[in-house]
């Protein structure tokens, strides 16, 4: 049994019955292939970076879950059929990240404020550097 | 005068994911925030010799930009 990661990304113009509606069909997925969902996250509407199939949206869904080597295949194949979703991909992760994630949750509350002040920072940096390159 | 100048815009090589106590670096691939600063205008990843980032966080860094860019979080090209 191994971990891994499921980014999927649903069609845009459905409401949130049927979202939750889709997170149900594709929990069972996995549970039909054997696996176990262990963390399900919406990230909600999100705009895309590029077009995918036409659409500049996307509902995010993020889903951490357990499965057999060999059913991954045939679940990366159940993703494809189902017709809301856009895209997908499954990464395998390591125990260390699976942890990781898994404890994420509290972590983010914490450290969110610090992370945006040493991007300030970093920002600052960056300017310096600017001047310096057009300085000499 | 040059010299220092040239030295100025070479010595602050902070890498910005390395952390004190040495413990191993995560950079999610969904954590855009985080490496939004280290692509360029044109969605082209930013060289360490410019962003002043070690080997080792670069690779992880790289990893996970192109990860992002398989599920549509970051772009593989800006169009203008």
């Amino acid at each position: 049994m191994r971990s891994y990661q499921s980014v999927l990304i649903l069609k845009p113009d459905i409401d949130e019955a049927r979202v939750d509606e889709a997170v149900e069909k594709i929990s069972e997925f996995i549970k039909s292939n054997g696996g176990a969902c262990l963390k399900i996250e919406k990230w909600g509407k999100k705009r895309l970076a590029y077009r995918v199939k036409k659409n500049r949206f996307g509902i995010y869904l993020n889903i951490y879950h357990t499965l057999e080597a060999a059913q991954v295949a045939d679940l990366e194949n159940k993703y494809k059929l189902y017709d809301l979703v856009i895209k997908y991909m499954v990464v395998k992760l390591a125990d260390d990240e699976l942890e990781r994630a898994l404890d994420k949750e509290n972590k983010v509350i914490d450290g969110e404020d610090e992370e945006g002040k040493d991007k300030d920072k970093n920002k600052d940096k960056d300017k310096d550097k600017d001047k310096g390159e057009e300085d000499s | 005068m040059p010299e220092t100048k040239k030295r100025s815009f070479f010595s602050n090589k902070i890498c910005r994911f390395c952390n004190d106590d040495q413990s191993k670096v995560f950079i999610d691939f969904f954590d855009v925030k985080a490496m939004k600063p280290l692509i360029s205008e044109r969605g082209k990843i930013v060289p360490s010799r410019i962003s002043g980032n070690c080997a080792k966080c670069q690779r992880i860094l790289t990893r996970a930009i192109k990860k992002a860019r398989n599920i549509a979080l970051l772009p593989f090209a800006v169009e203008h």
